[in-house]
């Protein structure tokens, strides 16, 4: 495919810059409230597929309609693929949008839709023939081309939208959590797709959802946001396994938080008792260890010698397949929460009011924010 | 479950209303038909007498004039206002305020045309006697039933668009069509179904109306139902005016019918949007 962005938006040819979003200093205030969105300074690479995740009312949809030019800043620069955005108003941008509700235009079929910002762009026939062509084929919709944007299933409408935004080779392609109306399985096969395309293309995606299963599945990198702010941002792994602060590490997962204080360079004394932590201790703090990386063993069978060892009863155990997750109430009175993989569901199981031991790896613990 | 008895009285009731309210308008065409001068049986003499009148022919061709210059205007005038109202009203306002757009189209619309009429000859006269401009004529009646029939057309629009997901105008926008593309690319297609019918509802009102017309007509501008008024003031009703009425019964009829049929499509189309809509 080649490269046919609006001709306003080639202004000039930053193209190693391409798909890339740079926002400093980023503010929203809606008339009688608080900033929705609070001074957020964020870049966004090239080519990579960036979640915005938080809880609804946090901002991340208002940020993304900023991106897009529904709305505009009251304060800070947005810049996209190098140029400045302030005066350029949403039909001048080469973004493309994929919404929520999919938006698709009740009074044309799913050929014309999709045709639709090519048509807007003065894209003559033959050519747009062959561009909605070639993107129907590679979504796999062009057995419906002929049917009311109407008639089409949740699946199949999310396909269009995608495809409609797709077709115009946006620089970025912005979703407002277009999987959150489908079903579970639906959901499931069409991150994947989603995933792919983006992979296939090499367009910078910006994806907003309020499911942190989702942003752990789909994004490169993942930029958290509460109250209007940026919690913190980075790759998957690192926002899940090294979070850095309370809100992060528990939107993005179940996890064990208490607070410490250190008794050395890398001992603390918490609720638990006394533990020991690999990483080096900085003040008193929170320290953050997620339940699957806590180990579980019979009482029968603790092994000798290890640190951070607990003894405990079974108070709750929660089947979810995969694996269960336990609640252990410690000798001590401390709750801890663990999963454990189903994998030898007869030996590895236990029942409330079981005696058992706990292991928390010094590695595991993460000093984290309030 | 209504019980069968109620169900019965019901529609033993609905068959007198029917009668009364179709009786009229049969007599009406009864009469029409009445014998030639001279003659026995029924004919159409009065149609004859009707086809050859000159007044009768200017009546019906300023009737016309009215109905079509005023609201082809009114559909356009409508439209825009329709689309405004609703494309740009205060999403935050509460209450009273959040009612206005649709206070602003209702209030002209339960008017009585009596007070209508009345004010709109205040009005003209008072620019007449000031500028010299709009003295009582076609012109006036023009302007006097675009303004009662704007209300129609922008309701109707109003609420087509209102139903509409919000966010189609985003991504007409996002999909590079600007203000004016978006409106002839998007607000058109979808509303054009209540547009056609706003047109065709104003041109009955345009066509029916005698009060509003006949405060606002000149001397040179008499129009159908001031034409019949005069005529049945002059010399009562006589088989030429049951002929016009008949013609004129079997035209609205005509026309309802077509607004009908629109209508119904229009209102299948937006049940199919409404599916489309995510739960």
């Amino acid at each position: 495919m080649t490269f046919d962005p609006p001709a306003q938006a080639v202004l000039s040819a930053h193209s190693a810059k391409r798909g890339a979003i740079s926002l400093s200093g980023i503010t929203r205030i809606f008339a009688g409230s608080i900033a929705a969105v609070d001074h957020i300074d964020l870049d966004i690479h090239p080519g990579e597929f960036f979640t915005l995740l938080g809880p609804s009312g946090c901002g991340k949809t208002t940020l993304l309609r900023m991106i897009a030019g529904f709305e505009a800043p009251d304060d800070g620069r947005i810049l996209i693929s190098g140029r400045e955005m302030q005066d350029v108003p949403a039909h001048k941008r080469a973004v493309n949008t994929v919404f929520q509700s999919y938006a698709l235009f009740p009074h044309l079929n799913v050929e014309q839709n999709i045709g639709f910002g090519l048509r807007m762009r003065g894209i003559k026939n033959p050519e747009r023939k062959k561009r909605v062509d070639a993107i129907m084929e590679m979504m796999q919709i062009g057995d419906f081309a002929k049917r009311s944007a109407t008639q089409l299933s949740g699946g199949q409408r999310q396909r269009v939208a995608l495809a409609r935004a797709l077709v115009n080779e946006p620089e970025v392609v912005l979703l407002d959590e277009p999987l959150s109306a489908l079903d579970a399985k639906l959901r499931a096969e069409l991150q994947i797709e989603l995933l792919r395309m983006q992979k296939r293309l090499g367009m910078t995606f910006i994806f907003v959802t309020h499911d942190q299963h989702e942003a752990l599945v789909m994004s490169d990198r993942i930029g958290v946001m509460s109250k209007g702010k940026i919690q913190q941002v980075g790759p998957v792994l690192d926002v899940y396994e090294k979070p850095k602060n309370v809100f992060v590490a528990e939107f993005l997962g179940l996890s064990n938080i208490w607070p410490f204080t250190p008794t050395g360079p890398h001992t603390a004394q918490t609720p638990l008792g006394e533990l020991t932590i690999a990483a080096p201790l900085n003040g008193s703090g929170l320290a953050m260890i997620r339940p699957e990386k806590i180990w579980i063993y019979n009482d029968t069978a603790v092994p000798k010698d290890q640190t951070n060892l607990f003894m405990g009863v079974v108070r709750e155990a929660i089947y979810m397949g995969a694996s269960t997750q336990y609640r252990i109430e410690l000798a001590n009175g401390q709750s801890v929460l663990a999963f454990d993989t189903n994998n030898q569901a007869a030996e590895r199981s236990w029942r409330p009011g079981e005696p058992v031991a706990v292991e928390l790896k010094p590695d595991n613990i993460m000093q984290i924010e309030p | 479950m209504i019980p069968r008895g109620v169900r019965y009285a019901l529609s033993g009731i609905s068959w007198p209303v029917y009668v009364l309210l179709y009786t009229p308008l049969a007599l009406v065409a009864y009469y029409s038909f009445s014998p030639a001068p001279n003659s026995t049986g029924h004919s159409l003499h009065a149609y004859n007498i009707l086809l050859h009148d000159g007044a009768v022919g200017a009546a019906l061709q300023r009737s016309l004039i009215l109905a079509f210059g005023s609201a082809i205007t009114s559909t356009v005038l409508g439209t825009l206002l329709g689309y405004g109202l609703c494309r740009f009203r205060n999403a935050n306002a509460k209450g009273f305020l959040a009612h206005m757009p649709s206070l602003i189209i209702y209030t002209p619309i339960i008017m009585p045309s009596l007070v209508f009429g009345i004010s709109e000859l205040i009005f003209f006269n008072f620019v007449h006697n000031a500028t010299g401009f709009l003295s009582a004529g076609l012109g006036t009646m023009v302007i006097a039933h675009i303004t009662f029939q704007v209300p129609y057309v922008a309701l109707t629009v109003f609420a087509r668009l209102s139903g509409l997901d919000p966010y189609l105008f985003e991504a007409s926008y996002d999909l590079y069509a600007n203000g004016v593309k978006s409106f002839f690319y998007l607000i058109v297609p979808v509303v054009q179904p209540a547009i056609i019918g706003g047109f065709l509802l104003g041109i009955t009102l345009s066509i029916d109306d005698f009060t509003i017309s006949f405060f606002t007509s000149g001397p040179g501008s008499v129009t159908l139902p001031i034409y019949i008024y005069g005529a049945i003031a002059r010399k009562g009703i006589s088989p030429e005016i049951n002929a016009l009425g008949t013609l004129m019964i079997g035209t609205i009829i005509a026309l309802a019918l077509v607004h009908f049929f629109i209508t119904r499509h229009r209102e299948r189309a937006g049940q199919l949007a409404a599916r489309g809509k995510i739960a």
